[in-house]
């Protein structure tokens, strides 16, 4: 790597006091300006006893408190223009021509969002971009909220480029900085650099944290260059970024078609009038539902709003006749044996799975279909229903399935989530 | 309000008679769904330190402490139970010092500690590098709007803190309480000693050591947020 370039370049980190001189390419600035954070732009209002306020939104970085400083080191020096890229692959013509376009709009400087169906196969659509971005000796970063998806990304992109130095970073790895020219990370961690890209991938725009923080929108408006640009990644655009659009603010681009040509399962409504858990135990329909999907041969992903609702559909499934055969399990985000879990799922050892939103997103297991229960939910935004259905149907020999939403009432998100879907099918 | 913990806005719950009445009590500082997080110390415990536990029996730590004593064993009082969300909120409270945290463990800490009548509630003081580096004294700020403080023990600069250890490490820690100079005066009565979480005891036992080198009369007892 260009020795030109510090292991800091386009960070940032807070000091408790000036009394050091700052070195070349460092700026420092007062860490609260007008009662706002500058490191996530909150504003602040907790104050210690001595009457110094700091920032509660951003403290797992370290306190950010009024008096202290963020001292910044500028993205100096360039990295050798080679293009880096080892993957050999073909993109589809569909994928092609998203990939061009971004081509297109990175000369332009322009941001744009890729609205893409789930399993349309965007991360190889960004490999031309990424490589294009190098050849100019340019940095690059793709940030996405959620920790199970660097961990994917990590390996993938180290493959196709494995000429670039690509750095890997989130909160539960401590990791000091190498300036890499390829930095993929979680949208925290964005708040430690500061204008250090000229590409900002983000993945999974509408995921939980990123959708709804605007520390992490902060963030990520900070973490790019002045000149550079940034491409949203989604399969259901929040509404901020739809208006963006509109607003002509951002460049859209939406793709259609799965990597294997087919339509999105449309989402099957069931509609309920007695609670799914009675007197008797689970509401018949239910029961008959699930059943039908077990005996079709199918792998089932029974999705319930909480935690604690796991144990106890768990336990009233097992005592259903219909269902005495079957080998079923279930999974929440801090299960021990999560990762055991899924995998069993996966290979076909457990037949049914229940579990929350944390299997909304970034897994594929083959032949799934999948049931809602409580669909109407306030958990399930429309984005998470969207990418629930998007489980299934994702093998190209398979692509088409059962999904089902099970509620007691139509609300917008059911509606709106369906109306996505048959517009993307359209 | 915004809920402290998980920084969603709540309605705080509004009764006539806390409407009506003259005195005002603070609003809770934490949402419902928070507050059911926390479980509070119920059925049968240890008698000598409040574990929850089986048996109403003495705990297997506190007969180690018994047969260490001679049978002088402290009694603690406790009132939330060690659990994933207690922790939770430690590790912003004191690792991150998210100060703003004391009011809620002041609100825990309350409606327990307001039963206990002595004459000196003492707080175990806190590591005078860690309290620089924070702006804070994390025990202080908890107990001092509840209680009249006598800040009779300090903690020797340099000194690790408990909650980095393993068990064994915690239970071989020396002692790092000394008495403040700075207190003059005699002590009659009944001490209260006050720390947030109760783990070994180590920590309590030494602070009473210490206190008895000065008054060895004084009748001693402890109260911890959480065991």
């Amino acid at each position: 790597m260009n020795e030109a370039i510090s292991s800091k370049a386009g960070r940032q980190w807070l000091v408790d006091n000036l009394d050091h001189s700052t070195n070349q390419g460092q700026t420092a600035i007062p860490a609260v300006q007008k009662g706002c954070c500058q490191r996530c732009g909150s504003v602040c209002y907790a104050r210690l006893p001595s009457g110094a306020l700091y920032c509660r939104e951003c403290v797992g970085l370290g306190r950010l408190d009024q008096g202290k400083y963020l001292v910044r080191q500028a993205a100096s020096g360039t990295y050798p223009k080679q293009r880096g890229m080892t993957w050999t692959g073909q993109l589809r013509p569909a994928q092609a021509e998203v990939s061009q376009f971004l081509l297109e709009q990175f000369a332009k400087k322009k941001d744009c969002l890729v609205h893409a169906v789930t399993g349309a196969g965007k991360t190889e659509m960004i490999f031309p971009l990424l490589a294009e971005a190098f050849s100019q000796g340019k940095r690059a970063a793709i940030a996405t909220p959620r920790i199970d998806v660097v961990n994917e990304l990590f390996p993938r992109l180290s493959a196709a480029f494995g000429q670039i130095m690509v750095g890997c970073y989130h909160g539960k790895m401590e990791k000091e900085p190498a300036g890499e020219q390829l930095v993929i990370c979680t949208t925290h961690q964005l708040m430690k650099y500061y204008q250090a890209f000229d590409l900002l991938i983000i993945d999974e725009v509408d995921s939980f944290p990123f959708a709804g923080s605007p520390q992490l929108h902060f963030a990520a408006q900070n973490a790019v260059k002045k000149t550079g640009s940034r491409v949203f990644l989604t399969a259901t655009p929040p509404k901020d970024l739809e208006i963006a659009v509109k607003k002509g603010q951002l460049a859209e681009i939406r793709l259609k078609r799965r990597f294997h040509g087919g339509l999105l399962p449309i989402p099957k409504l069931d509609q309920y009038y007695r609670p799914f858990i009675g007197k008797k135990g689970l509401h018949p329909k239910l029961v008959k539902r699930i059943v039908q999907a077990c005996q079709s041969g199918h792998p089932l992903l029974v999705f319930v709003p909480r935690i604690s609702e796991i144990p106890i559909y768990l336990d009233l499934l097992k005592k259903e006749k219909g269902l005495a055969e079957l080998k079923m399990a279930g999974v929440y985000a801090e299960d021990p044996d999560r990762l055991e879990k899924v995998q069993a799922f996966r290979e076909g050892k457990l037949d049914l799975l229940v579990t929350t939103t944390i299997l909304e997103r970034g897994v594929t297991f083959k032949h799934v279909w999948v049931i809602i229960v409580a669909a109407d939910d306030r958990i399930y935004q429309t984005s998470s229903l969207v990418q629930i259905a998007g489980r299934v149907g994702r093998d190209k020999d398979d692509q088409t399935g059962l999904v089902l939403f099970c509620y007691h009432y139509y609300t917008r998100q059911i509606q709106q989530a369906v109306k996505q879907i048959k517009e993307m099918n359209r | 309000m915004k809920c402290l913990v998980c920084n969603t806005d709540f309605m705080p719950k509004i009764d006539f008679l806390a409407l009506f009445s003259p005195k005002k009590e603070k609003n809770s500082t934490m949402c419902p769904a928070c507050w059911q997080k926390f479980h509070r110390l119920t059925g049968t415990r240890c008698p000598q330190c409040g574990r929850e536990q089986e048996k109403s029996e003495i705990c297997q730590d506190c007969q180690k402490w018994q047969r260490a004593y001679q049978g002088k064993i402290l009694l603690n009082h406790a009132a939330y139970d060690y659990n994933a969300a207690f922790h939770d909120l430690m590790v912003s409270y004191k690792r991150y010092g998210d100060y703003i945290l004391c009011q809620l463990l002041s609100e825990l800490a309350k409606e327990d500690l307001v039963k206990l009548q002595f004459d000196y509630y003492v707080p175990v003081p806190t590591n005078p590098d860690h309290q620089q580096k924070r702006g804070y004294d994390t025990i202080w700020e908890i107990f001092n709007p509840l209680v009249p403080l006598t800040p009779l023990l300090l903690k020797k600069a340099g000194s690790g803190a408990q909650g980095e250890k393993n068990k064994k490490a915690r239970m071989q820690a020396k002692q790092n309480f000394f008495l403040n100079p700075e207190f003059r005066g005699t002590i009659t009565g009944k001490i209260l000693l006050l720390d947030d979480i109760y783990t070994t005891g180590r920590t309590l036992y030494h602070a009473r050591d210490m206190i008895w080198t000065a008054f060895p009369e004084v009748e001693i007892e402890s109260f911890s947020i959480s065991r």
